[in-house]
């Protein structure tokens, strides 16, 4: 059952930055797609709730050719799916949002409330680290940027210190880049039980220029697998090497054991789509 | 989008066997339908419980002298405050009434009620749980009906004896004889798992209790009947002083025709504080504290024929009952029973054990036995059509039942539409060519009875009644004490009312959901209504129609070797369709002739002569399509065709829908809905994690309907909306079977167990090669 809160509605940025401010036992919800169950199960209680579902200036997503995406943080999941520029762009993360729970948790939730959840199974998380994502946060002292790969810290735990989500900037890819992503479930719309995210650049000659794989829900928090960037980089399109790779992949995690799955299980499935994915997004790279 | 096909329609009807929208629809998708959830009544307060988190514990004191003290808490009810009465709906077998509801002094279950709180708001009754000190004693628990069976297993019910809680014996022919004929035999051991019925409402209750000694109790239920009956047992009174309401019910599966812990603890509290009490489950509740499918233990050995004839069958049965007995030991018969579908056996024996153990007790579900009996059974049909190189189908078709056979002692089939099934089957299979590498189709036959002849109740009413009453302007109020869950009853009512009167459905005001103003029934369990209710409407319309005719006739001047009828509202001979008068014309005429009394039919239903199980029964038989990721064991069901014998539809529209629903259940209990323990807790009581599948991943569910001619049902109908839970496990291994040749014997069946299986299969057959 929910405990009772206040409920904060700011209107602008500065407003809920100096609201957030004010308030230490403060949560932020923006669609509470994540928030409302582990209220509900009673696993927090906070004092105020902070609803920046209305703050003017976070919803957005601009792409420049130089500069790359930059997505507002209160932007929905829908909005990113439904996005003409991300569709041509970065195909991986239409994909990626298709099967991102329902279209109802799509049109409420967002890419802010879900990163700064932490919860290792999310999806974008991985998604975005493999496309070397970095995330804008800040509070009312000022703002900082950080590598998506450094942000999570922890189950469900990130480096804010009591600050918000603003803004995910994916750098403009490079030539030849493809990126592809699975996560392993029993239903489609579910999170999954594990998952890979792998994004693939080559040079002219059709050798790995750049590589990173990333493993959802295989640890505590995204997982990247920096071995197999070492095994691949310099080489060119080889099976037998994708496979390696999924083996490394299955030993670099740290896949907890649940009724989903055995941890022997979870590896095994890390491998698989490890292998599947870094092919998938060489091919995509070769164009 | 679905096919749907009538194979060989016979039928001519004005409202029947057509397409008809559920007459309470717009009241649902308008969000003006009550559910109990929706009930608020002046002066209401609000129950929660408290529950054991012990397995196994004698409970020693509670003290909620603490809980008392929070402002806003009214009161609190223990066992004490109860007569203690050990119910169950088992009312002519009192040794299987052993649940007490609230429990007085031992817990047997995680989750077993142990008091109720009442207070002004939800919040404030579950805050005061966290005040009730319990003192326990907590005392060696059993989880598996193969420990519970052991002699040094903890006693969980006093004098039970190796926990055994039932057992069932079915046996037919000279067995061994029948072996001994048998040129090839096989045994396997099989484990099926539980499932929980997930109603999209969970169990909630409000109970009003007044200084007049009344009670009212408006609760989610699929027999207000048995509720109201189950009541007046626990609380000491008498039937005829407690109404229960229960217009709209948002579905039971088998898991809402026993007395739960939101009914019994809010009529407690109102009793005790003659303030109304509302108790809604929360879902994590009605997970862990409800009931749930039987998980069971099979043996099953089989003598056949070399050319596939079968012999004789020996099953052996444990199953998990858990705590209690709840509708379990129906399950332990129905599920031997079935077992033995839809073939002809020589020789047939069945011995059913239910263990009790200190885990959720389970209890019946959409299929009542079935679906553990099929995955079994028409697993081992395949693998033997496989071991003796022969046709599955036509191995099957070839021991099928036939209208008129004779289950012995048992049963007798008066219609059957199983042969016609076997060839839709193979026609669809045809038609889809073949297969990409990584899919394979897997078949499953089965049938179901259409109402349970069981009377363990010891109700002295009739199973089903109805009575129909004509306004002065044509229209019909028809009363039934069929429960609406859902799944379409009041629809189906109405159309037999409308089909036998001759007016239109629309004319039709089902009363439903109100033992103070509907006539009894037995409710919505074991298939039962459309049969049993639907002779009972029938026969209620007939009458009313019969006394109207006589109106008719007498007005008429017709020579009396004609034949007068009613259909859409025109009455007319029938040698003459364009000679008659207006229904309401006839119903003011006769209204008058009747000095204003009004036209009143009666209908009851009750089987005779019909065997031991059930009046008729529905056959079926299911392919389903199904693709397998070889590397991560993830199934995949592509398609699905089920050619279905529901004898007569009553409503295609209904029909549809239930065989839909059907699947997706069976569906789910084939590869996904699991229910794992721990030290007696269940490891996911909520929909994260506890996997159903979504309407937006339904697999087709195409339908070929084999029309048949039930003469025991209404217009030929009979069982329609549960048999199909029954098949789809069995499909789903004979799939796996046929593509990678492992044999899955446990259910659901999971990625990782169809990996190891794969594993095990590698090694064997590198071991094979080793020898060589």
């Amino acid at each position: 059952m929910i405990n009772d809160f206040n409920y904060l509605k700011p209107g602008t940025l500065k407003e809920a930055l100096a609201m957030y401010a004010e308030h230490e036992d403060c949560k932020v919800i923006c669609g509470g797609q994540s928030l409302l169950i582990v209220m509900r199960q009673g696993m927090i209680s906070p004092e105020y709730l902070l609803d920046i579902k209305h703050v003017k200036d976070l919803g957005y997503i601009k792409f420049d050719a130089k500069d790359g995406l930059r997505i507002g943080a209160t932007t929905t999941h829908r909005a990113i799916e439904k996005s003409d520029v991300i569709k041509k762009i970065y195909p991986v993360m239409i994909s990626m949002e298709n099967k991102l729970a329902s279209i109802q948790v799509r049109n409420w939730g967002t890419i802010g409330g879900n990163l700064a959840h932490a919860d290792p199974a999310g999806d974008p998380g991985a998604v975005l680290i493999a496309l070397k994502a970095n995330i804008k946060i800040g509070n009312a002292k000022g703002e900082r940027t950080v590598a998506l790969e450094d942000f999570f810290v922890d189950y469900f735990e990130t480096v804010m210190d009591h600050e918000l989500v603003l803004e995910v900037h994916v750098p403009a890819p490079e030539p030849k880049t493809g990126a592809a992503y699975q996560k392993f479930n029993l239903l489609e719309s579910d999170m999954g039980i594990v998952a890979t995210a792998a994004s693939v650049t080559l040079n002219d000659n059709g050798i790995c220029k750049d590589v990173r794989v990333v493993l959802g829900n295989a640890g505590s928090t995204p997982i990247r697998v920096k071995r197999i960037e070492e095994l691949l980089i310099g080489k060119a399109y080889d099976e037998n090497l994708f496979a390696e790779a999924g083996k490394i992949a299955s030993e670099d995690c740290e896949p907890v054991a649940d009724i989903h799955g055995s941890e022997e299980h979870r590896r095994h499935i890390l491998g698989v789509l490890t292998k599947r994915m870094l092919k998938q997004a060489w091919e995509e790279a070769r164009g | 989008m679905n096919k749907y096909t009538v194979i060989n329609p016979h039928s001519k009807f004005t409202v029947l066997n057509t397409h008809v929208h559920n007459i309470d629809g717009v009241a649902k998708v308008t969000g003006r339908a009550e559910y109990t959830f929706d009930v608020k009544l002046p002066g209401m307060l609000y129950g929660k419980i408290l529950r054991s988190p012990h397995p196994h514990a004698k409970i020693l004191n509670i003290d909620y002298s603490r809980a008392m003290e929070i402002p806003g808490v009214y009161g609190v009810v223990t066992g004490k405050d109860t007569l203690g009465v050990k119910q169950g709906i088992w009312r002519r077998y009192k040794d299987l009434c052993d649940e007490q509801v609230l429990s007085v002094d031992k817990v047997r279950y995680i989750g077993e009620p142990i008091a109720a709180v009442a207070a002004i708001t939800e919040e404030i009754a579950e805050k005061a749980l966290d005040y009730i000190d319990v003192e326990y004693e907590v005392l060696p628990s059993v989880y598996e009906p193969l420990d519970a069976i052991k002699k040094e297993a903890p006693e969980i019910h006093e004098g039970v004896e190796r926990n055994i809680n039932v057992t069932r014996h079915i046996e037919w022919g000279e067995v061994e004889e029948a072996f001994g004929e048998a040129e090839y035999v096989r045994e396997d051991w099989f484990k099926c798992g539980g499932q929980a019925h997930m109603c999209m409402e969970t169990r909630a209750a409000v109970a009003s209790y007044t200084p007049e000694g009344k009670l009212t109790v408006w609760t989610s239920t699929q027999s207000a009947y048995y509720h109201q009956a189950l009541l007046a047992g626990v609380l000491g009174m008498r039937e005829g002083d407690i109404r229960i309401l229960a217009k709209y019910v948002g579905g039971g599966f088998g898991g809402k025709f026993e007395l739960d812990g939101a009914q019994f603890c809010s009529a407690v509290l109102s009793k005790k504080l003659f303030r109304p009490v509302k108790i809604v489950f929360t879902r994590e509740e009605d997970f862990i504290a409800t009931k749930r499918r039987t998980p069971m233990f099979y043996y099953v050995r089989t003598g056949v024929k070399k050319d596939g004839t079968l012999c004789a069958r020996e099953a052996k049965v444990f199953t998990n009952g858990g705590a209690y007995t709840g509708m379990g030991a129906t399950a332990l018969y129905l599920t031997g029973f079935f077992h033995s579908f839809p073939y002809r056996w020589k020789g047939y024996r069945y011995d059913g054990y239910r263990v009790y153990t200190n885990t959720l007790p389970s209890t019946s579900m959409r299929g009542f036995g079935a679906p553990q009996a099929m995955f079994c059974s028409e697993q081992q049909i395949e693998w033997i059509a496989a071991d003796l190189g022969l046709d599955p189908i036509e191995m099957r078709r070839k021991n099928s039942h036939h209208e008129g056979y004779e289950v012995p002692g048992q049963a007798t089939i008066a219609s059957c539409g199983i042969d016609q099934c076997y060839d839709e089957i193979r026609k669809w299979i045809d038609s889809k060519g073949k297969l990409p590498a990584n899919r394979a189709i897997g078949i499953s036959a089965c049938g179901f009875m259409s109402g349970g002849i069981f009377n363990w109740f010891d109700t002295p009413y009739s199973f089903s009644s109805a009575v129909v009453t004509i306004n002065q302007d044509g229209t019909v109020e028809l009363h039934v004490g069929a429960q609406e869950i859902g799944q379409g009853s009041n629809t189906t009512m109405a159309i037999i009312c409308a089909e036998a009167l001759g007016v239109k459905v629309g004319d039709i005001k089902v009363h439903s959901g109100d033992t103070d103003h509907c006539p009894a029934d037995l409710g919505a369990w074991g298939s039962r209504q459309t049969l049993m209710t639907g002779n009972a409407v029938k026969m209620a319309a007939e009458d009313a129609k019969k006394q109207l005719l006589e109106f008719a006739y007498a007005q008429s001047g017709l020579n009396i070797v004609y034949d007068l009828d009613i259909k859409n509202g025109w009455v007319h001979a029938i040698a003459r369709p364009e000679r008659g008068e207006d229904f309401v014309q006839l119903v003011r005429k006769a209204l008058r002739g009747k000095d204003g009394q009004r036209i009143v039919g009666r209908g009851y239903y009750t089987p005779h002569r019909k065997g031991m199980i059930s009046p008729a029964y529905s056959y079926m038989l299911q392919g389903v399509e199904v693709e397998v990721d070889e590397e991560t064991g993830k199934i995949k069901l592509c398609d699905s065709m089920t050619a279905h014998d529901c004898g007569q539809p009553i409503n295609h529209l209904g029909l549809i829908g239930q065989l839909e629903g059907a699947f997706s259940m069976a569906a789910g209990y084939g590869y996904l809905e699991y229910m794992p323990f721990e030290d007696g807790k269940l490891m996911n009581p909520n929909l994260v994690d506890y996997k159903m599948i979504r309407a937006t991943e339904m697999p087709p569910a195409n339908i070929a309907e084999i029309d048949t001619y039930e003469p025991e049902g209404p217009y030929g109908a009979k069982e329609a909306g549960e048999g199909l839970t029954n098949p789809t496990a069995a499909a789903i291994g004979n799939a796996l079977f046929h593509l990678f040749g492992i044999q899955m014997k446990e259910c659901p069946i999971r990625p990782e167990m169809i990996l190891n299986a794969l594993k095990e299969k590698k090694e064997k057959e590198q071991e094979k090669k080793g020898k060589k």
